[in-house]
C-alpha cells in the first residue's frame, strides 16, 4: 500500500516542485525579457506569453509521460512476477 | 467567523434532512444505479446531488441573510452550482454528449460573468497578483468547466468523489484562512456542511450516488470558488488528482469520452477486489494505475484516492503560504 501511495506522492510532488520552479523563471527571466531591437511592446508581451505557454505545455507533457511510464513499467512488472510464480510453481499436469 | 460557522452548520443540518427524503423518492421511482465493483451487485439510489443542491441553497440563502453585502458574490456562486446541477440532472436523465457536457457546463460561469464578482488578478506564488484583465473573462468559462467534468470523471468507488472535494474543500478553506480571503472562507463554509453529508452517505459501502448532479455542481461550485475567492494557483495543487485523472483518461482515448463508450479500466477478481483491466484500449484513469500494482478491495483502492487527495491539499495549503509571503 505504501509503495503504491509513494508513487504518486513521488509524481505530485515533482509536479508541484516544477511549477514553483516554472513561475520563478517566468518571473525572473521571462517577465523583465527585452528582445534587442524590437521596441513595440505587443510583439514583446506575445513573446513572453507564448514562452509561457510553451512552458505550461512541456510541464503537462512531463506530467502525462512520468505516469504513462509509471504504469506500463508497473503492468510489467507485475507480469514479470507472475511469469516466475507460474515458473516456480508448475502444475501437476506440466511436469 | 460566526456567519461562516452558521453558513456551513446549515448546510449540514439541510442535507442531512433532505438526503433520506431524496433516497427514498429515488427508490420509490427506480432511479437506482448498480454498484459494480460488488459481488452481489445492488442497486443504490441515484441523483443524491439533489440533497447537497438543497443544503447548498439553505446555507447560501442564510449567508446572504446574515451578510447582505455579499448577496452578489453569493448569488453568481449559487447560480452557477445550479446550472451545473441541472445540466447533471439532465444527463442523469439522458445521457449527454461527452462533446456537449463540458460547452454546457462553460455556459455555467455566465453568472459569475455577467455579475462582474470576479476581480481579474489572480495570485500566484513568487510571482505575487498578476493582472489580467481581459484574459481572465476568457479564461473564467474553462475554470468551471474543468473542475466540473474533472469531479463528474473522478467517481470510481463508493466514497471517492465526495470524500476528496471534502478534502480539497477543506485545503481551500485553509488556504483562505492563510490569505485572509474572507469571501473564500464563506463559499467553502456553505459547501463544507452538505459535502460531509453526502460523504457518510457515499462512503464504502454506499448507502447512495450522488449522479452527475452532484458530481458536476460540486466540481462548478468548487470551480467558482477558486475564481471568486482568487484561490486560482491553491485550487489548481489541490485538484491535482483529478486533474490527473481527467487528463490521463482523456490522453489515452484521445478524445473526450462517456464512460459507457470505452472498456472499463476496472475489473472485479472472483474474491471480490479489483484489478486493473488489461484491455489496450482501455483508459488510463487513476484508479488504473493505483491497482496496476496489484488488486485491492474497493474500501482499500478508496483510501489510497483519500491519501492522495490529502497530499495535495496539504501541498496546496503550502503553496497558499508561499502565495502569502511573496511580497
Amino acid at each position: 500500500m505504501i509503495r503504491r501511495i509513494l508513487d504518486f506522492v513521488f509524481v505530485l510532488l515533482f509536479i508541484w516542485a516544477c511549477m514553483i520552479l516554472g513561475l520563478w523563471v517566468i518571473d525572473s527571466l521571462i517577465v523583465p525579457l527585452q528582445l534587442p531591437g524590437v521596441t513595440n511592446d505587443i510583439m514583446t508581451a506575445t513573446l513572453k506569453v507564448a514562452v509561457s505557454a510553451v512552458m505550461v505545455i512541456v510541464w503537462l507533457w512531463l506530467w502525462r509521460e512520468m505516469v504513462r511510464r509509471m504504469f506500463w513499467r508497473t503492468v510489467k512488472l507485475q507480469q514479470h512476477l507472475a511469469d516466475d510464480s507460474r515458473s516456480d510453481n508448475p502444475k501437476q499436469g506440466d511436469c | 467567523m460566526i456567519e461562516e460557522l452558521s453558513a456551513l452548520a446549515l448546510g449540514f443540518a439541510a442535507t442531512l434532512l433532505s438526503m433520506p427524503v431524496t433516497i427514498q423518492k429515488m427508490r420509490k421511482h427506480r432511479i437506482v444505479g448498480v454498484d459494480v465493483h460488488k459481488k452481489d451487485r445492488p442497486l443504490i439510489p441515484e441523483m443524491a446531488g439533489i440533497a447537497v443542491l438543497a443544503g447548498l441553497t439553505v446555507s447560501v440563502v442564510a449567508a446572504a441573510v446574515l451578510m447582505p453585502e455579499k448577496i452578489g458574490l453569493l448569488a453568481s456562486f449559487l447560480a452557477t452550482t445550479l446550472i451545473a446541477g441541472v445540466i447533471g440532472a439532465v444527463d442523469d436523465m439522458k445521457t449527454l454528449n461527452a462533446k456537449v457536457k463540458p460547452l454546457l457546463t462553460a455556459f455555467a460561469s455566465a453568472p459569475i460573468l455577467l455579475m462582474g464578482t470576479y476581480s481579474p488578478y489572480p495570485a500566484f506564488p513568487i510571482i505575487g497578483a498578476v493582472r489580467l484583465t481581459i484574459v481572465y473573462r476568457l479564461l473564467i468559462p474553462f475554470a468551471i468547466a474543468v473542475p466540473s467534468n474533472a469531479v463528474n470523471m473522478m467517481d470510481p468507488f463508493n466514497g471517492t468523489m465526495s470524500g476528496t472535494c471534502s478534502i480539497v474543500t477543506l485545503a481551500l478553506l485553509f488556504s483562505s484562512l492563510i490569505l485572509g480571503r474572507s469571501d473564500a472562507a464563506l463559499l467553502c463554509a456553505c459547501l463544507l456542511g452538505p459535502l460531509f453529508v453526502l460523504y457518510y452517505y457515499n462512503r464504502y459501502p454506499a448507502k447512495v450516488f450522488s449522479g452527475d448532479i452532484g458530481s458536476l455542481s460540486i466540481g462548478a461550485a468548487l470551480g467558482a470558488i477558486a475564481v471568486l475567492g482568487q484561490l486560482e494557483a491553491v485550487a489548481l495543487i489541490a485538484f491535482a488528482p483529478q486533474i490527473m485523472n481527467a487528463f490521463y483518461g482523456l490522453a489515452t482515448v484521445g478524445r473526450l469520452y462517456e464512460r459507457r463508450e470505452v472498456s472499463r479500466p476496472v475489473s472485479m477478481l472472483d474474491d471480490g477486489r479489483l484489478t486493473a483491466s488489461s484491455d489496450p484500449r482501455a483508459p488510463i484513469t487513476l484508479a488504473r494505475v493505483i491497482l496496476a500494482r496489484g488488486p485491492l478491495y474497493e474500501y482499500e483502492a478508496a483510501r489510497v484516492f483519500m491519501v492522495l487527495a490529502s497530499i495535495a491539499g496539504a501541498l496546496a495549503v503550502l503553496t497558499a503560504y508561499l502565495t502569502m509571503v511573496t511580497p
